[in-house]
């Protein structure tokens, strides 16, 4: 499995590169040392941080005809955790994420399977090994960190493993492991991201974060998630799936953005799996309970103090830059007082002429992967293209990989009605039932979909929420639509896939103004 | 020091990585066409990777164990359910190709011909 997937990667790797100039003189033996990089120390761009943003834009960027080299440097976590070329997504972000919902999702098909008439073991607890699935994920990971060092080297693109640092706007100390030596860039690339923030209380060291957690070297055991954004929630909800005892700390609203009843949903679904939520309390300490286990005390909502020993606990309160080590003064790079991100502009321009930033580090933007690589692969064509294409950051679709997972493209209905106002939007609404639940008897209670249309024709559709299994697949084809500007008429005259899920989306009729009860009615009338 | 080690077919591949086994050495496998009687090599790509790939080892590979592995005649190798393809930890899919055994790390077909991708996996 882990060889085909390998090998997989690879064989799209070297399919990826060859529609592209850059790689079609392969044929021939192309042998250049290292100390030519050393002397060809200028460059059209230089990109720091070699995450999704930063490596589209150095790909894209080589594939032009730019001198590029991209820099990446992974401070260790205070548990020493570090990880290979890629960035969040792919390292301690996205991928082991989704790969570990995935092992949760097959611990509940196991559960239904009795149902369908699988004749598992009598009395069959099937348990499950941490140490099988993290050895599996982490394989996956290191698979990839070399399919990105290849490839860079067959697009020309230089690559140090090294901290970058500004001695002026057009210069970059370069510092790795053993040495330091300086380049010279016509443009700067800054796509450096985010890392976890740790609470400032005690004991916040002995906690972990997101990017300790998917390579911990034994099950996290009893574990507490501070946090209500969908890192917090995601992280809670698989490592429930896998069978261990967690307690969720939400201080005040859960998916801070996302539209509420949505969220709401989500956790209710996940306090009616049995997860224990922990509304309203914060954090006030954590110290060593001996066992290499910590005891946490929080101020619950009745002003009371409580504690519990945990194996683990799990801080997912928020990102935040780590910019000091760049030295921006030296470039003149303004920063957003506030959350310490890079203010740019519509092009990425930052204060500096020539100096971008682009991905979670930059203001403003969706801290997501698809959006900092079309960000980065269209800077580049901008760049070194004559390209004048901007990014457009409307209709972002995004998918939270809670257990019920929730998908959604557009506007929250909150936000929808805030635009244009009641009178302006219509809100049209479901429950439903997947029928894979049935035979299981799979709560579906939570099981809801809503599209929010403006009244006004063409009655434009601005957000479509999807609350059931496989969220992620069924969102993404209603975001095409919905980037061509589909309209409710539009939507509501497409032709069903029965019998889907997605198909409830495009049966809405009932709208929040009507009344009607919104609850699933029969199967197929 | 390098030791070099050449075997033909997947058995002896096999027992050559099994007595490795308890080995701390970095081994890698090289999996090339195999030639025939008058020394000519089914594997054009194989021929062109073979000096790229050895010139790299001198240079780049202080310690450890080279194998070089013969898949084969052409036809066998073009059988789809052979056991380098079929083989879980192997996974072969292309002659010539270059792993790191063990680990995620290997370079295959025109890949195996840019000196400093191969420098790069005897450098990880
Ligand atoms: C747990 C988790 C789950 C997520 N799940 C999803 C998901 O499902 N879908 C999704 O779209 N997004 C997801 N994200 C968000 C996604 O990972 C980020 O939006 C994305 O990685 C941002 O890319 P980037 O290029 O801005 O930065 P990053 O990918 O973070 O890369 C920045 C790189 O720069 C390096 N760096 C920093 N400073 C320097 C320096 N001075 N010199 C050299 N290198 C430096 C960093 O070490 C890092 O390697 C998730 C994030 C987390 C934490």
């Amino acid at each position: 499995m882990r060889a085909t997937l390998m090998t997989a990667m690879i064989r799209t790797g070297a399919k990826q590169c060859c529609p592209y100039a850059a790689c079609s003189s392969s044929r021939s033996v192309a042998y250049y040392s290292k100390s030519a990089i050393d002397t060809n120390s200028n460059y059209d761009l230089v990109v720091i941080g070699g995450g999704s943003g930063g490596l589209a834009c150095s790909k894209e960027a080589a594939d032009q005809g730019a001198r590029v080299a991209v820099l990446d440097w992974v401070a260790p976590t205070p548990h020493g955790q570090s990880w290979g070329l890629g960035g969040t997504c792919v390292n301690v972000g996205c991928i082991p994420k989704k790969l570990m919902h995935q092992a949760a999702l097959v611990g509940n098909h196991l559960a239904d399977a009795a149902a369908y008439g699988w004749q598992l073991p009598k009395d069959h607890h099937v348990p499950h090994d941490w140490n099988t699935l993290k050895n599996a994920v982490q394989d996956t990971i290191k698979a990839s960190n070399w399919v990105y060092r290849v490839q860079l080297n067959s697009k020309k693109v230089d690559y140090f493993n090294a901290l970058g640092s500004f001695l002026d706007s057009n210069t970059i100390k370069v510092t790795d492991k053993k040495s330091e030596k300086t380049i010279t860039a016509k443009y700067v690339v800054l796509s450096t991201g985010l890392r976890p923030t740790y609470p400032n209380i005690p004991g916040a060291e002995l906690g972990l974060t997101s990017d300790d957690l998917f390579s911990l070297k034994k099950s996290p055991g009893r574990t507490l998630v501070v946090g209500g954004s969908y890192v917090g929630l995601e992280c809670a909800g698989f490592l429930k799936g896998l069978g261990l005892p967690v307690d969720l700390m939400i201080r005040s609203i859960p998916l801070r953005g996302f539209d509420q009843q949505c969220a709401n949903l989500i956790t209710d679904h996940m306090s009616g799996e049995g997860m224990n939520i922990l509304w309203r309390c914060s954090p006030l300490e954590v110290v060593e309970a001996g066992n290499d286990q910590k005891k946490v005390t929080w101020l619950s909502d009745d002003g009371k103090k409580e504690s519990q020993v945990y194996d683990t606990v799990l801080w997912a309160i928020g990102r935040q830059p780590r910019l000091q080590p760049l030295n921006l003064q030296a470039a003149n790079v303004q920063l957003n007082q506030k959350n310490g991100k890079v203010i740019v502009d519509d092009e990425e321009r930052s204060s500096n002429p020539s100096v971008f930033a682009i991905g979670d580090i930059a203001q403003g933007r969706p801290e997501l992967t698809p959006v900092a690589i079309s960000t980065g692969q269209l800077l580049a064509r901008r760049l070194f293209a004559k390209s004048s294409r901007l990014m457009n950051y409307d209709m972002i679709p995004t998918t939270v990989f809670t257990p019920l997972e929730y998908g959604c493209v557009g506007l929250s209905e909150e936000a929808a009605l805030k635009k244009f106002g009641e009178d302006e939007c219509e809100v049209y609404h479901a429950f439903y039932g997947p029928y894979e639940y049935t035979i299981p008897h799979r709560s579906s209670e939570q099981c809801y979909t809503k599209i929010i249309a403006l009244r006004d024709d063409p009655k434009t559709v601005i957000g479509i929420h999807f609350v059931g299994p496989n969220a992620g697949e069924v969102t993404q084809g209603f975001a095409a639509a919905m980037t061509c500007n589909i309209t409710i008429d539009q939507l509501q005259s497409t032709v069903a896939i029965h019998p889907t899920s997605a198909e409830e989306i495009i049966k809405l009729r009932i709208t929040k103004r009507s009344g009607l009860d919104p609850r699933a009615v029969g199967c197929c009338g | 020091m390098v030791e070099f080690k050449e075997v033909e077919g997947y058995d002896s591949l096999k027992s050559e990585l099994k007595s490795l086994e308890k080995s701390d050495k970095p081994v890698f496998v090289l999996f090339t066409g195999s030639k025939d009687s008058s020394g000519k090599s089914w594997c054009p790509d194989c021929v062109t990777a073979d000096p790229v790939v050895h010139a790299s080892v001198k240079e780049k590979l202080s310690e450890g164990v080279f194998i070089t592995c013969q898949v084969g005649p052409r036809d066998f190798w073009k059988n789809q359910s052979n056991p380098f393809r079929t083989d879980s930890k192997l996974k072969i899919t292309a002659v010539p190709t270059l792993i790191h055994w063990g680990q995620s790390n290997r370079l295959v077909e025109e890949q195996l011909f840019k000196r400093d991708m191969v420098d790069m996996l005897f450098e990880d």
